[in-house]
């Protein structure tokens, strides 16, 4: 009696509050530099999840009680990412597609010039929704975003338990089967951020739950079905690259199988056309940058896998920051590692004991849960990735798509070890934990550990709100420069491109990243800077400053952001001369055109 | 639509939704319209038309209703582009109601008479009232950890600092702001210098508490050749002798790079 009001849905939802409140508490701390033990963080994220894995595992919930614990999973945990990063978007992807809607909004139309990411406008699914409810509303990019990102997330839970539920033929295992895809690396932040796979995955979801459904229902049914596939599939298209094209993957593999094993049932090579043809179509009409954006990173994963095979290059080390400008952070503490591997190992015996069972059911004949099963493999197969240096975010970024299969077929493994026996209860318990690992382990692998917990972008002093330098620099533009083009370290870039809404070009294409970099003034580095017209520069000493996930956070005493470059790159500028329009401390801003 | 009242009740909803997000000026009234007018209601209307007098459970209903009204909204801004007036609130508060009312008479239309009004009620579970108190508290808490997050804190850590700046008032370039941000912990003063030229020297006593800006116009006397070089320099008041920031600008501003 106990134990079932214990398991009851709404105690569930009053713990994933207090596991949400917890995560906040530990943000709220760390904002206020407090530096708090991230136990109170992942304490929070545990008392979110076990309670809802717990019941999961059992037998008694209705399909609808089912239905609403994904639900509260998916919602108690786009919480915990609200939560890390209120009033701003903060993450490097999200600055990016805050600009692009930030423009439809200002302009009224598509495919503005974005200097970060130019493919991105050509792309602008998530931005030309969200742009309806900026409109509508009259909110920001970022209330309006986290309203569009959190219906695609509860969208997605939901698409994935139906579309679980119909392969599986099982609403437990459905469930089950979405615990464990919340342990995929990119589930917890990633997958939420205001970027446009946070959009165009879940529609991917509900295009094959749509698919799944129409191979079930009667024929009568199948016109109507189509009608979210068909959408869904046009959809995708202008709202991201990958997505499009993993889905005609999909339905191309799906219509090869389906001929090749002689299914009864219609091929699906209409959608499969759709899909190929809608993709290339937008690649070669609308989004020809892709090419170039594209495939380079595409291209240097392969070279770097081939160069790590041979020996060529030494393999990256797991848990090791990518980028070799930032200062030195916090690395990964042996424990959290050992988590994170212990994850892998749990998920790799789901599988093995999934496998094992789908060998002897009825599902293995048919077509989609065959991809399903190759998505499981692949999802080991991508793993190999993450140690060749360059092309770790490659297998990072495709294991969102395969770990669809590994949660598919996590859920054979589960039922393998939930089996009906004396002690049930015990292995509710040990599932229970191992998903929790898989949960925590996956969030640990997904986002660098120094900032799993939030840092200060604002804060208060004497009852009034103080800016970050970066924020500062940017909300003045806002205020005074209407648009202007910028040169500038990544970080106060992308700052400056939202809040900022100004042109602010970073990084190396073009090399703006040697210009602000360098303490000396090369003899190319004034034409480059007249040659893409941007008469600001932003001078900043902060060695974070090109750190895209670091750099726009205030300065904390013996924690991060105190190492500094050489006076010179300031003063390089200083001497030109040129007008020095803004000084912050660390940050300065340069206007060529204003010179003697 | 005569006999479906759902159908109805969703064209009356998406109008109303659309009057409101795009008449009222209160940003919460026109988001309470606005969240059903884009992540519902089209949705809603569109799976009415796939399936017509078919059954679908109520939840992959209302899932699809919103799945497909997101798709809705990507496929929207896409031909809305199409046109010279593009993507707009009046753009929108049109296009999204004609997209229910004209997918609710396609579902009306399919239909089946005999299926009118017959149209099977979902039970929904009433919960007790001790569920419905744990479900209130639960909303309470995750509210409060939602403030907490949108809550800027004191973080005495973090390094404080001023920033001066300086740009031309307007595009006659005869006079410039000169502006003094104090994002410090604490109340601070400090003396501001101006020089204009090599002749014209002005100086302001500035005090500022953390987040204020005092932003000061200092006139730039027009000169028959040649540029006025525009000096700004900040003090603080504990340290009198040593620069703190200093900003400079030569007017009227050049068009071309160096």
């Amino acid at each position: 009696m106990v134990q079932a009001r214990l398991e009851s849905l709404p105690v569930i939802a009053l713990l994933a509050a207090i596991g949400l409140f917890l995560c906040s508490l530990a943000n709220a701390l760390a904002r206020a530099t407090l530096a708090p033990t991230e136990l109170i963080y992942w304490l929070g994220l545990l008392i979110i999840a076990l309670p809802i894995f717990f019941r999961l595992s059992s037998t008694k919930p209705s399909y609808r009680e089912r239905f609403a614990l994904v639900l509260l999973l998916g919602l108690a945990l786009y919480g915990v990412k609200l939560v890390h990063d209120s009033i701003f978007f903060t993450f490097s992807d999200e600055f990016v597609h805050a600009f692009n809607a930030h423009n439809i909004a200002q302009y009224h139309h598509l495919y503005h010039f974005n200097p970060a990411i130019p493919t991105t406008p050509y792309y602008p699914g998530l931005e030309g929704a969200t742009s309806s409810l900026m409109m509508l509303t009259g909110m920001s990019s970022y209330g309006a975003g986290i309203f569009v990102v959190g219906a695609a997330r509860l969208t997605f839970m939901a698409a994935l338990f139906f579309l679980f539920a119909r392969l599986s033929g099982s609403a437990r295992g459905a469930g089950l089967g979405v615990a464990i895809y919340a342990g995929t690396s990119n589930f917890l932040f990633w997958g939420v951020q205001f970027s446009y796979e946070s959009l165009s995955l879940p529609l991917l979801v509900v295009v094959l739950m749509a698919f799944a459904e129409r191979e079930e229902a009667p024929p009568a049914y199948r016109s109507a079905w189509a009608v979210p596939i068909v959408l869904g599939i046009l959809a995708i298209t202008i709202t991201h690259h990958l997505s499009s094209y993993a889905l005609a993957a999909i339905f191309v593999a799906l219509a090869v199988l389906y001929r090749v094993m002689k299914v009864e049932r219609p091929n699906p090579w209409p959608f499969a056309l759709l899909s190929v043809g809608a993709a290339l179509g937008w690649l070669l009409i609308a989004a020809r940058s892709t090419t170039g954006y594209l495939f380079p990173v595409l291209e240097e994963a392969i070279k770097a896998i081939a160069k790590t095979a041979s020996g060529e290059s030494a393999p990256r080390t797991l848990f090791h920051q990518a980028s070799t400008t930032a200062e030195v952070v916090a690395s990964t503490p042996l424990a959290a590692r050992a988590v994170a591997l212990l994850a892998v190992a749990a998920l790799a015996a789901l599988i093995f004991l999934g496998l094992r069972v789908l060998r002897r059911r009825d599902e293995r004949r048919e077509p989609l849960v065959i991809l399903l099963c190759v998505g499981a493999l692949a999802f080991f197969a991508a793993l190999t990735l993450r140690f060749a240096p360059a092309a770790w975010e490659t297998g990072n970024r495709a294991g969102g798509y395969f770990f669809l299969g590994v949660a598919f077929v996590g859920i054979y493994g589960a039922a393998e070890f939930l089996r009906r026996g004396p002690n049930l209860l015990r292995r509710r318990v040990l599932l229970t934990g191992a998903l929790g690992i898989v949960l925590v382990g996956g969030a640990i692998s997904g986002w660098p550990w120094d900032i799993q917990l939030a840092r200060p972008l604002q804060a208060t002093a004497d009852g009034n709100e103080v800016d970050s330098e970066s924020l500062a620099v940017a909300e003045w533009a806002r205020e005074r420069l209407d648009g202007s083009r910028f040169a500038a370290p990544e970080a106060t870039a992308r700052t400056l491109l939202a809040p900022g809404g100004q042109v602010a070009f970073g990084g190396q294409g073009p090399d703006i990243e040697d210009i602000v970099d360098e303490p000396q003034l090369e003899s190319w580095q004034l034409p480059l800077l007249e040659q893409h017209n941007l008469p600001y520069v932003v001078a900043d000493r902060r060695l974070i400053s090109e750190d895209t996930l670091r750099g726009m956070y205030f300065t904390v005493k013996d924690q991060y952001g105190s190492a500094l470059r050489e006076p010179g790159v300031v003063h390089k500028f200083s001497r030109i001369p040129a007008g020095r329009i803004w000084e912050g401390g660390h940050i300065s801003v340069f206007n060529l055109e204003d010179r003697p | 639509m005569k006999g479906h009242r759902d159908l109805k009740l969703a064209c009356l909803a998406a109008v109303l939704c659309a009057l409101v997000a795009a008449l009222v000026p209160w940003e919460i009234v026109r988001l309470v319209a606005a969240l059903p007018l884009t992540l519902f209601l089209p949705g809603y209307a569109i799976v009415a038309a796939a399936f017509g007098s078919r059954e679908l459970v109520l939840p992959k209903r209302i899932v699809l209703s919103v799945a497909t009204s997101l798709m809705t909204l990507v496929l929207g801004a896409f031909v809305l582009n199409v046109f010279p007036f593009g993507l707009r609130t009046a753009s929108w508060a049109v296009l999204l109601p004609l997209v229910v009312v004209g997918a609710a008479r396609g579902a009306a239309l399919r239909r089946d008479p005999a299926a009118r009004g017959a149209r099977r009620r979902t039970a929904i579970p009433r919960p007790g009232a001790a569920s419905l108190a744990l479900v209130a508290v639960a909303v309470l808490i995750a509210a409060a950890a939602l403030v907490l997050a949108q809550k800027p804190l004191p973080a005495k850590n973090a390094v404080g600092y001023s920033a001066l700046w300086m740009l031309p008032t307007d595009s006659r370039e005869d006079a410039v702001a000169v502006g003094v941000i104090s994002n410090e912990h604490d109340y601070t003063s400090y003396r501001l210098e101006v020089n204009v030229g090599n002749s014209r020297s002005k100086t302001y006593r500035v005090h500022l508490y953390p987040g204020e800006e005092q932003v000061y116009e200092v006139d730039v006397p027009p000169r028959a050749s040649g540029r006025t070089h525009v000096v700004a320099t900040l003090y603080r008041k504990g340290r009198p002798e040593h620069v703190y920031r200093r900003v400079n600008s030569w007017l009227p501003r050049q068009t071309t790079f160096p």
